[in-house]
């Protein structure tokens, strides 16, 4: 994509298959976040970057937020808030609460499973996320039967921050986590629902990488990469 | 005739708007038109109390704080009318079930009170990222005893004033305004040019919104470092 084009609610967007394409079976427009249809026109419905993939036929709108809405397949981490019969409430920053199973676990049986207190820390996938239904997560791979790295997060530090940073994080190319990774060893888990839970061997240093995470978020590559080494070196 | 801050009839206050200023809200928007000041701070979409759950589309709740004092009976009016005007404009079929509170503080009021309240209104739910149809600006025209009509007016010329209209558009080329209050006597002429010169400059406000949110859209996609 070379250029940018920021849209506003209310913007009226061009979707017009190319002729060559009209009457294919793929031509078929498929609509992202941030977009609406209203009546016979495609409009954005959030202010964010305009993206669109031309062989697909694909848009969507990326912006920020600090508000989760789950959304099926997305990690989050959580905080448990209630136990009941089948599973617990788990809190992960949507409009209710989500349920995780009891069984919704790695080797989790009927006579062997989790005991999670109020107050812990999970790291889960969403599997039931639409508009009608409370949010459904589970700890481990359903069709695998294996954790995959999701289950309860012992020790370490939650914190909060943008749907976006936390988009950015994930994305593996993250600047911060990189340049953080190179000089002190840390673990972390992040959700795309604005939590990040960052664990390392003393307290100190979990602030640091917590500060340099939460400072990242308007900074380019160099500006990261300097920030981090500045952090590094009042240590 | 001179205005008491010497502008002309139809030209509005300096325009301010800064978006994200409070942390702990989903999205929040500080507003100004000259001296008058709101900041509004939107939550949502959050878990709704069972009486105000809709099972089609979001409630949405807006709560409106004066300056000095509660809120007065004049106040709850404001508090329903800016309802009515952003449940037309909300996309809340796309979150049923869920609650959107916007909340408005008047931080300093030199007239055109309701005005600020709904630019901020709609910043703050833009900020927040709440599926809008489109964004709405509003503006205030005060007809004075002379029967001169002046835009965007000052708390002591609506203290003048025979009537005082304050109209909201949406950022689209047709249709009618999304908001109308009229106070006061005045003419079916007088309503008519408080229209015509609303709807001008609330196309000067529409365009100080977009460009307030693509600078923030900019510096949160780092599109202007890369």
């Amino acid at each position: 994509m070379t250029d940018v084009r920021v849209v506003i609610p209310g913007d009226i967007i061009d979707t017009t298959i190319s002729a060559e394409d009209d009457g294919a079976e793929t031509a078929v427009l498929r609509l992202g976040p941030g977009l609406a249809q209203v009546g016979e026109e495609i409009s954005a419905s959030a202010a964010g970057v305009l993206h669109n993939k031309e062989e697909t036929h694909q848009w969507w709108v990326v912006s920020n937020r600090r508000r989760y809405v789950a959304a099926e397949g997305e990690p989050v981490v959580g905080v448990v808030v209630g136990r009941h019969g089948e599973g617990y409430r788990v809190d992960i920053g949507s409009a209710q609460d989500a349920l995780l199973p009891l069984l919704a676990f790695e080797g989790a049986t009927r006579r062997n499973k989790p005991n999670l207190t109020i107050g812990a820390v999970v790291y889960a996938r969403v599997v039931v996320a639409n508009s009608v239904m409370d949010p459904e997560i589970e700890c481990y791979n359903s069709n695998t039967g294996k954790s995959e790295g999701y289950g309860e997060l012992t020790g370490g530090f939650m914190f909060k921050c943008s749907l976006g940073l936390a988009r950015h994080l994930i994305s593996a190319k993250a600047p911060v986590l990189n340049a953080l990774g190179a000089q002190i060893p840390f673990e972390t888990a992040v959700g795309v629902n604005g939590r990040v839970w960052v664990n390392t061997e003393s307290p100190e240093t979990t602030v640091l990488v917590v500060n340099a995470i939460k400072n990242s978020e308007y900074l380019t590559v160099k500006q990261c990469k300097q920030m981090v080494r500045e952090l590094l070196d009042k240590r | 005739m001179t205005r008491p801050d010497r502008r002309e009839a139809t030209q509005i206050r300096a325009l301010h708007c800064a978006l994200g200023q409070l942390s702990r809200v989903d999205g929040s928007a500080q507003f100004s038109l000259g001296d008058t000041s709101v900041l509004c701070g939107v939550y949502g979409p959050v878990d709704v109390k069972i009486y105000d759950e809709k099972l089609d589309r979001a409630h949405i709740e807006v709560k409106f704080r004066p300056d000095i004092g509660v809120p007065t009976t004049k106040d709850k009016w404001t508090e329903s009318a800016v309802r009515q005007t952003f449940e037309q404009l909300i996309l809340g079929q796309l979150h049923p079930r869920t609650l959107v509170q916007i909340n408005i503080q008047v931080r300093q009021a030199d007239g055109a009170v309701d005005a600020a309240a709904i630019n901020a209104a709609t910043m703050a739910l833009v900020d927040a990222a709440i599926p809008l149809h489109s964004i709405v600006g509003a503006a205030t025209c005060a007809v004075l005893e002379s029967g001169a009509v002046v835009v965007d007016p000052t708390q002591e010329e609506v203290e003048q004033a025979r009537s005082i209209h304050t109209l909201a558009f949406e950022n689209k080329t047709t249709g009618s305004p999304a908001y109308v209050d009229s106070r006061g006597d005045f003419t079916m002429d007088e309503y008519n040019r408080c229209y015509d010169l609303c709807a001008t400059s609330v196309e000067r406000v529409l365009a100080f919104m977009r460009s307030a949110i693509e600078s923030k859209v900019s510096k949160e996609s780092k599109l202007s470092t890369t």
